[in-house]
């Protein structure tokens, strides 16, 4: 966990990062006490970074995220975004995006878009020009007044995507937004997240379970335990930027990977 | 088959058994005082409709649909979504609501005589009666049809509880109401009919069941063809709303 405490001084010390977690733990009550979910989570986001969560099944990532997002508040602990504490969720401070596209199906597209801003009460002229904007921005130019019924899986989650961005949050929390994809929409919609990402300058948290797409998106990977969910290793994924499809068959992709599975494999629950 | 085709079979099927509704019985292959012919009964109910004590039943009969299914309809979605959505309630009620959901409602009926008499309350009531727990049943069917991901997503883009009413549980419940709304047009209609042939001075249901009793074929069939065209009416004024509500159904 050493390494974890200096990672903000190597990357300039001063400098405030986008989330900071200190001493965070949670249990869920239950009649005999309770389960433990997290133990004592710290981490510190710098800004602008591609943070990847891998773990297995049931270890707390999802409670973590939400947690992140003031969507579930923890027992114990502290959380910043952006220096302040997420009591409740701020989507102009954080977006999320879930595991499934969770697209209204009685609106379209872009109304699916627009949905954060109609809450927000913004003028519809303006709401509308937003949403193409984010539209073409996720690639779907011409697809905005098709419902989630006429979409496929990797355009809804593009649309689901765009919803995420419209009120262009700093903060952009993803819950394995991908899992539901065959393999090779997968990786074009992470191709696809990081051409997004390195335009608009966002901070990303991104959950998942697989480890190709982890070292292949992140800048770095935090591996968490099974339950109850603990940080056991950060690793730095040193590969260049832009990344490219050939280099998953690098030599260095492939320790980096492996170092993440040899971590998972230590776990009492396997992966 | 193309559409035409289509509508094409479906009048000459029609056709078919109109015509043999008028053959058989003069045929003699169908006892004629047991069935009429068509052509007799279109003009009892010719000579039926133009009298006023035939047009007052069938208001009545309208009035009473139309007044109980008002008071039902709201009555139990309201009950049915407050149900559903409180925890300590649906573990209470929800068990008893499913036995007595499974009673034939009409044994009730005598108590209802005993209660509003045979007149235009007591068919309300018991129509409502038996319509509300259609809707309740099915109302707490449809809040549980709400994405729990939907409400979730919702709130991460900071939605009010009472946006998340009616940007979520609305239009997730509706398709699901509006089916709810016809099927319980037809218990509603079931239900003032039982009613009125039961116990009733007046109605068409009432005008039914005395001319079967006195054996009067003829206006018996002209009643149930005035009784068809009156349940399709209502029936399909309902599916029209349904399908302008619901282009984005699935």
């Amino acid at each position: 966990m050493q390494h974890l405490a200096n990672l903000t001084e190597l990357r300039g010390g001063a400098a405030e990062p986008a989330i900071a977690v200190d001493g965070l733990s949670h249990v869920y009550a239950g009649a005999d006490g309770g389960v433990a979910a997290l133990v004592d989570i710290r981490l510190a986001v710098g800004k602008g970074r591609f943070v990847v969560i891998v773990g297995p099944s049931g270890c707390g990532k999802t409670s973590l995220l939400m947690m992140l997002a003031g969507l579930r508040q923890a027992s114990q602990g502290s959380i910043l975004c952006l220096g302040r504490p997420m009591p409740l969720p701020d989507p102009q401070r954080v977006g999320v995006i879930f595991q499934e596209a969770s697209l209204f199906p009685w609106l379209t597209a872009l109304d699916n878009i627009e949905f954060p801003l109609s809450l927000r009460g913004v003028p519809r002229a303006e709401r509308r020009q937003r949403a193409t904007a984010m539209l073409s921005l996720v690639g779907l130019e011409g697809f905005g007044e098709r419902y989630p019924h006429e979409l496929s899986g990797g355009m809804k989650q593009r649309v689901s995507i765009a919803r995420g961005l419209i009120q262009d949050p700093p903060l952009l929390l993803m819950d394995e937004p991908f899992a539901a994809l065959d393999e090779q929409t997968r990786m074009t919609m992470g191709h696809e997240l990081l051409r997004i990402w390195s335009t608009t300058n966002k901070t990303v948290v991104f959950v998942t379970h697989s480890l190709t797409e982890a070292v292949y998106l992140a800048d770095e990977v935090l591996v968490m335990s099974a339950r109850p969910g603990r940080i056991v290793d950060h690793i730095e994924v040193t590969l260049p930027r832009p990344r490219r499809y050939d280099m998953m068959a690098t030599s260095l992709f492939g320790q980096l990977r492996d170092r993440i599975w040899q971590q998972i494999r230590k776990l009492p629950d396997g992966a | 088959m193309t559409r035409t085709q289509i509508i094409a079979t479906r009048l000459a099927l029609l056709a078919l058994v109109l015509a043999a509704w008028e053959l058989l019985p003069r045929l003699g292959v169908v006892n004629p005082l047991l069935l009429p012919p068509l052509s007799q009964v279109l003009g009892v109910l010719g000579d039926l409709i133009g009298r006023a004590s035939v047009q007052e039943a069938v208001a009545v009969t309208a009035l009473e649909v139309i007044v109980a299914f008002l008071i039902a309809v709201p009555l139990g979605a309201a009950a049915g979504i407050v149900i559903a959505e409180n925890e300590y309630l649906s573990d209470i009620f929800k068990p008893m609501l499913f036995y007595v959901f499974s009673i034939p409602k009409s044994i009730f009926l005598p108590m209802f005589i005993l209660l509003f008499g045979i007149g235009f309350q007591q068919k309300v009531a018991y129509a409502a009666f038996t319509t509300g727990f259609v809707v309740l049943m099915s109302a707490t069917a449809a809040v549980e049809s709400v994405r729990a991901d939907h409400v979730l997503v919702a709130r991460s883009y900071g939605a009010t509880p009472m946006q998340i009413l009616w940007r979520v549980y609305v239009p997730s419940m509706l398709p699901f109401l509006l089916e709810t709304l016809r099927i319980s047009m037809i218990f509603n209609f079931t239900g003032v009919m039982i009613a009125e042939m039961y116990a009733s001075r007046t109605g068409i249901g009432h005008l039914i069941a005395n001319w079967g009793e006195n054996f009067q074929m003829p206006q018996l069939f002209a009643g149930v063809i005035v009784l068809s065209a009156v349940a399709i009416i209502f029936n399909e004024a309902v599916r029209a709303l349904e399908v302008r509500c619901s282009t984005w159904r699935t």
